[in-house]
């Protein structure tokens, strides 16, 4: 207690309750963000040559040159399958090669021909493959226009804010005289030996003219301050390569509406950055982050969505450097009624937004996803970077966290809680107190002797832990894990090449390189029961921290100079937290000898950390904003590919109110991550501890959630299979509808479920808007009727949370809800059946063993449920899958339905029986009773 | 409107009778007579007799399925022969996790579990005699106590009494010589100035006094004591001294020749008698029981050693938390009972300790429990600067306890 005590007045000194700004930098304070920004849109200089273009089956290369300084870059055109176009940027030779981001991508990506159209001193005309699209090369300007018939889809340096900060060498370093020197000395002394012409010194020779152009253009570049040293607050960045910026411009004619570039603490529609800083992508641990606004948090993908009512495309960033990211719209400052003239006197220019992407480092790598659709442009993303992993069944229930379980007996108690309070949970975490002075892979010898004895306790209930293990190791000679990191070499060095060294936790520690494979093969190999003492089969992982978190470091992290090899960390900070989650989940499936899925925790994360686990949004606070911003925070990940998200219940600073903690849980029962975690300082809140009214409701919401695991797999069977997200914003399902494009206090789960949840202090109502013109939406707890195309009030009390059931689907769930998910493994299924206008629904069942990687070998039972003509049908979508359930049917609830005379249910066998049924009148709603075939079966249930 | 149709039951009733009465109680089984048809506890609704403990939900109440997991609502009642019998929530039956020592929950699942009523039976058998063994001794220590608390209480009282008398009689001396001191300085004033003459300049503060609040009154007792210095020195022979009298500060002069011994001695007496005085009266003014049975516990210490800090329970005092490093905090100081409607005297609560990193202070809540000994035995934080503990001592045994006992199946 001491200890953190200590840290955290050495963390926090100072701090109030929001976020120290001055902590962060902004993108003056930021000085590439600062000399790009000053860039102004206007004629780009680049120029393009064609005379070095060179077309291939898969690629088309061409060089680009800056008038201004003759630099020349090299432009490499893709076209991939799936309707997806990639462009990459380099120096054509760069002094030393660039950082390219590895291990984002799944593959390289498939391409597919290019061919060219028609070409002139102009430009060249490119087609894009069957669907009529074309990529305009334009030549002076240099510019990109990707088409689709006569529109235009996308723009590319239209605005001239294509730049690229080329490497050179420092001119006022005694080191670089030398160099240019003894080189020339060298060339003449080879020239003068060599009787023979020697093709390779004509190049040399050539090459040197362009130097000395070079050379004189760039003399009269000023030399900015911060090109070759930067500080901020004490810390000074070294910058060893001087500049290297990169920016590229991209418009998008008729988009008003841009998402995702997570991660921010703001609305689910990306706002215009005219007047104030760009959207930050950088990953930070901010402490108390504040609300509505764009600064950097702990995670970062480089993926912006951008929609309209014809269209939605993507634009994917491969830079893992710093990130800035500014939108302009011409649209922005109009009002309503300035649009309605426009729309008027029909003078209208079409709305355009403007998206201007700068990063530190590296290359140009972009991936221009075409759509046409939202789950088009998912599937596009998907293909590129791969799916949500499918999570163990029992970590889609309820997690209880808590800075901290204070030692085996408060572990034992607080379980025993859950079972006398009759409150379903699957996981409790331990955070860092539980290791031996924030040794991670080790337990506190007094608080956590015996941590096998517990875990046991913890299988004997069928429930599981999740043990902190953060990425900063102690430096200390007696702990196993830093000396062998320390004799491997594997910890990052700081500039002068020793390890680098900063305070965490445990106070001075080691940073391991995660950038490199055999380190990640090491620790992943750690986490093997004969490595990590006292873990067990039911001990998962939580990774915090991975930002990475220096107290003592620049804006709270590592220092840009540190060293990972050949690269600087500039080059590959917002993959650090990305590569530690993958060498833990690594580590988890290797454990279990590639038998058992893992479960991951990470705060930081990077476009492709969907493949490892969860996210959640990090040390938010009990407040009701924050409950708030948790629904366009998780949307803006789902739609970025990571499905697996939520918030601390609760918040994780201060103390909620009993309100807001049942509020809290009402809302994040129906997200995808749902823990409650809480700081250190703050009062215990376990759901038993403020009454028992506020015991009960915190039980009901609970409980929903259980209920609807199935659903909850299902939709996760189906993000990892197409990158869906599973919690998704209105308008990826109605498209076309421009009321639902803002929405953001309501969410949909899959296609089926609408959640608004109540997130305000005493609230007697919501209004929620039931989206589409032809649907019909069901309460799922009244089954009461509701058209779409409707702002609907809802008055509330506090049990309420507003839920409905889209009229068409069929949603199984399990009603049977016991202290665990494994608990229900063989219950029983109630299918939900909501028919639509037409009478028809449809859903599917998805059932395996809940754990194993054994789906991938299609032992799971998937069966497609339809309604029509009054019949009721399981029909398998797998033929060839092969599992078996002991779970039955239970209970078929049709809400919309007319009163039947009679229902008969039909097995595969042809033996035909009557089944009893309920009509209630008043909802419509018939329920058929115990119609008990097995959930792997076929069968149909006939209304007549 | 309900359709109730009778379909042929798809499932096997080989075991029927066994499967009717699981999960009931005897007081219950009256309701579950076979009969054609089965009436929901609650009389909401009328089932045919078949659908009784057939896995599906068909009451709002779930008395038709006291013997399987088909009710949200439902209970099963484990009779566990040996033990004690008790209900667990439905959703417990068959979940793989034997609940019942019968093992009557777990009839249709993948564990097997042991009947183990008979072990616990005995084990909760010698608990409940070793509780009562506790218990008796407990509670003869108590009256031991009691009897010992009401002689203290009374001793007390008497010193008190016999205080207050002193300071009585004190009070009426002083101002005896309050009186005669008056006089005196008069006299004095008058030797003074026939001593000094016109030349005397100097002026003598022979009685300064103010008014300084009760609870400086304690942390100065100290310095006072026997505090004497010189005013000036070419003064010689002339010595103030200050001192504390209810609440107030007299410095007093002795001005050779004028002044008497006598009185500064008065004086000191009084002051002496005002501290201890009120010190018992304090103590005096805390509820120890009913019988004064905790009154033994004033101005004696417990101390725990867990993990790396050793925890002191000075009861009605302070609490104290010592780390291996020696640095001490304060986890509060006595405060009040916690009242708890029933029993007001099981609960202690000691607050404005240490203050804590994110504000307020550290504070205690002592759980008293029954014991043959007194002594600390447990101390936890749940939360950060909320401290509770465990306390044991005969004093905290109540009669009522020996209500509890094994109950076997009726």
């Amino acid at each position: 207690m001491a200890p953190v005590l200590v840290l955290w007045l050495a963390v926090c000194l100072g701090a109030t309750w929001a976020v120290d700004r001055g902590n962060f930098k902004t993108c003056d304070q930021s000085a590439f963000c600062k000399r790009q920004r000053a860039l102004k849109p206007g004629e780009s200089p680049y120029r393009a040559l064609l005379e070095t273009m060179e077309l291939t089956n898969t690629r088309l290369t061409l060089q680009l040159i800056n008038d201004n300084n003759k630099v020349r870059l090299l432009l490499e055109l893709y076209r991939l399958q799936g309707n997806i176009t990639r462009v990459k940027i380099n120096e054509l030779k760069p002094l030393k090669p660039r950082y390219e981001v590895p291990d984002v991508l799944i593959r390289d990506p498939p391409t597919e021909p290019l061919s060219v159209l028609s070409q002139d001193e102009n430009g060249v005309v490119l087609s894009l493959g069957a669907e009529s699209q074309r990529v305009i090369v334009s030549v002076r300007p240099f510019r990109l226009d990707i088409m689709e018939g006569h529109d235009v889809l996308m723009s590319l340096n239209s605005r001239g804010l294509l730049a690229f900060e080329h490497l050179r060498m420092r001119k006022d370093t005694f080191s670089y005289k030398v160099t240019s020197t003894v080189a020339s000395v060298w060339d003449n002394v080879k020239r003068v030996f060599s009787s023979q012409a020697d093709p390779e010194a004509e190049n040399k020779e050539e090459a040197d003219a362009a130097n000395q152009a070079e050379t004189t253009k760039e003399e009269e570049e000023k030399a900015e301050e911060g090109m070759w040293e930067e500080t901020f607050k004490s810390h000074s960045d070294s910058k060893p390569n001087g500049p290297s910026s990169i920016s590229l411009d991209f418009s998008l004619p008729g988009v008003e509406h841009v998402y995702g570039i997570p991660e921010h603490a703001d609305d689910l529609k990306l706002k215009t950055t005219d007047n104030g800083d760009p959207y930050r992508l950088y990953n930070l641990d901010v402490f108390q982050y504040e609300l509505y606004n764009p600064m950097a948090l702990y995670g970062a993908v480089p993926v912006m969505l951008a929609h309209n009512a014809q269209r939605t495309t993507g634009i994917f960033w491969l830079n893992a450097a710093e990130t800035w990211v500014d939108i302009s719209s011409n649209t922005a400052g109009k009002t309503v009624f300035g649009k309605m003239l426009d729309y008027v006197q029909g003078s209208s220019e079409i709305p355009q937004t403007d998206v201007r992407w700068i990063s530190e480092s590296g290359i140009i790598d972009v991936f221009i996803m075409l759509g046409p659709t939202a789950k088009h442009v998912f599937s596009q993303y998907a293909s590129l970077t791969g799916t949500q992993s499918f999570p163990p069944l029992a970590s889609l229930g309820y997690h209880q966290c808590r800075w901290n379980y204070n030692d085996q007996e408060d572990v034992r108690s607080v379980d025993a809680g859950f079972d006398e309070y009759d409150i379903p949970y699957d996981f409790i975490w331990l955070d860092i107190e539980h290791t031996d002075g924030k040794r991670y892979f080790t337990w506190d010898p007094h608080k956590f002797a015996t941590p096998k004895e517990m875990l046991q306790g913890l299988v004997e209930k069928r429930r599981k832990m999740v043990a902190i293990v953060d990425p900063h190791i102690k430096v200390d000679s007696n702990y196993k894990i830093h000396n062998e990191i320390r004799s491997r070499g594997f910890y990052i060095k700081n500039k002068d090449g020793g390890d680098y060294e900063g305070w965490c936790w445990p106070g001075n520690a080691g940073y391991p390189d995660f950038t490199r494979a055999d380190m990640r093969a090491w620790w992943a190999s750690m986490f093997a029961y004969d490595q990590y003492e006292g873990s067990m089969e039911n001990l998962y992982t939580w990774n915090d921290m991975n930002e990475p978190s220096v107290f003592n470091g620049p804006e709270v992290t590592m220092h840009k100079d540190a060293v990972h090899g050949a690269w600087e960390h500039r080059d590959v900070h917002n993959l650090y937290g990305l590569y530690v989650q993958m060498a833990t989940a690594d580590g988890l499936v290797q454990r279990s000898g590639g038998v058992e899925r893992p479960f991951v925790l990470t705060r930081a994360f990077f476009a492709g950390s969907q493949r490892y686990g969860a996210v959640w949004t990090g040390d938010n606070a009990a407040e009701w904003d924050h409950l708030k911003i948790s629904i366009p925070m998780c949307l803006s990940l789902g739609l970025v590919g990571i499905s697996f998200c939520g918030a601390d219940v609760g918040g994780f600073f201060k103390s909620p109110s009993p309100e807001l903690l049942v509020r809290w849980y009402q809302t994040g029962a129906y997200q995808p991550f749902f823990r409650a975690h809480a700081h250190l300082d703050t009062p215990r809140r376990e759901p038993w501890l403020f009454g028992p009214e506020n015991t009960a409701l915190i039980r009901e919401a609970v409980r929903q959630r259980y209920t609807f695991l199935p659903y909850w797999y299902q939709q996760f069977y189906h993000a990892y299979r197409t990158g869906e997200p599973v919690m998704r914003p209105l308008w990826v399902e109605y498209p076309q509808d421009p009321a639902t494009f803002a929405v953001d206090d309501e969410f949909l789960i899959g296609q089926n479920l609408l959640v608004h949840p109540v997130t305000e202090e005493g609230s007697r109502g919501v209004t929620a808007y039931l989206p589409g013109k032809e649907e019909v939406w069901f309460d799922i707890h009244t089954f009461q009727k509701h058209n779409g195309a409707q702002n609907l009030y809802i008055p509330v009390t506090m049990s309420s949370i507003p839920v409905f059931q889209r009229g068409g689907s069929i949603i199984p769930r399990k009603m049977r809800v016991r202290r665990s998910s494994s608990c229900m493994e063989h219950d029983p299924y109630t299918l939900f059946v909501a028919l639509n206008a037409r009478g028809l629904a449809e859903g599917e069942l998805y059932i395996d063993d809940g754990h194993t990687f054994n789906y991938e070998k299609k032992e799971f039972i998937y069966r497609r449920l339809s309604f029509s003509n009054h019949v009721l049908s399981s029909v398998n979508l797998v033929p060839d899958s092969h599992f078996t359930t002991n779970s039955w049917i239970e209970r078929i609830v049709i809400i919309g339905s007319s009163k039947p005379a009679k229902v008969t249910l039909k097995t595969a066998d042809g033996n035909e029986s009557q089944l009893e049924f309920d009509f209630d009148a008043s909802m419509s709603v018939v329920t058929v009773r115990k119609p008990g075939m097995n959930a792997g079966a076929d069968w149909t249930v006939t209304l007549q | 409107m309900r359709f109730h149709i009778l379909v042929i039951a798809l499932f096997c009733c080989g075991s029927a009778e066994s499967r009717k009465v699981r999960g009931i109680s005897s007081s219950y089984k009256r309701f579950y007579r076979e009969k054609k048809s089965f009436l929901c506890i609650d009389g909401s609704k009328l089932i045919p007799f078949e659908q009784v403990n057939d896995d599906y939900c068909d009451c709002a109440d779930g008395s038709d399925e006291p013997g399987t997991s088909a009710c949200p609502r439902g209970r099963f009642y484990c009779t566990n022969l040996g033990f004690r019998p008790h209900y667990i929530p439905s959703s417990r039956v068959n979940d793989g996790i034997c609940d019942c020592c019968d093992a009557s929950d777990e009839y249709n699942s993948h564990v097997r579990c042991q009947n183990t009523c008979w072990n616990l039976g005995q084990r909760e058998r010698a608990f409940v005699e070793g509780q009562m063994r506790t218990l008796d001794e407990g509670l003869r220590l108590k009256q031991q106590l009691i009897e010992e608390g009401v002689l203290l209480w009374r001793e007390k009282q008497a010193q008190l009494r016999e205080l207050q008398q002193v300071a009585e009689d004190l009070q009426i001396k002083l101002e005896e010589h309050r009186r005669k001191k008056h006089e005196a300085d008069r006299f004095k004033e008058q030797t003074l100035r026939a001593l000094k003459g016109e030349d005397s300049g100097k002026s003598f503060l022979l009685f300064i006094s103010h008014t300084i609040a009760p609870d400086e009154v304690k942390a100065e007792v100290v310095p006072v004591h026997g505090e004497e210095r010189r005013l000036s020195d070419d003064e010689a022979g002339v010595r103030c001294f200050s001192v504390f009298f209810l609440f107030q500060v007299l410095v007093l002069c002795y001005v050779p020749g004028v002044s008497n011994s006598f009185w500064f001695r008065a004086v000191s007496n009084t002051l002496f008698f005002s501290f201890s005085l009120s010190d018992l009266q304090k103590k005096l003014d805390i509820d120890y029981g009913t019988d004064w049975e905790f009154l033994f516990l004033n101005g004696q210490c417990y101390k725990l050693t867990v993990y790396e800090y050793l925890y002191t329970l000075c009861p009605f005092s302070h609490i104290t938390q010592k780390s291996t490093a020696g640095t001490e905090v304060s986890l509060g100081v006595w405060g009040m009972w916690a009242e708890p409607a029933k029993n007001r005297y099981n609960q202690m609560i000691y607050e404005n300790g240490e203050p804590c990193w994110q504000g307020g202070s550290r504070s205690t809540t002592v759980t008293l429990t029954c014991g043959t000994e007194t002594a600390l035995r447990s101390v936890k934080e749940p939360s950060k600067c909320q401290y509770i503990m465990d306390f044991q001592t005969p004093v905290a045994c109540q009669p009522v306890l020996k209500q509890r006992g094994v109950h076997s199946e009726l």
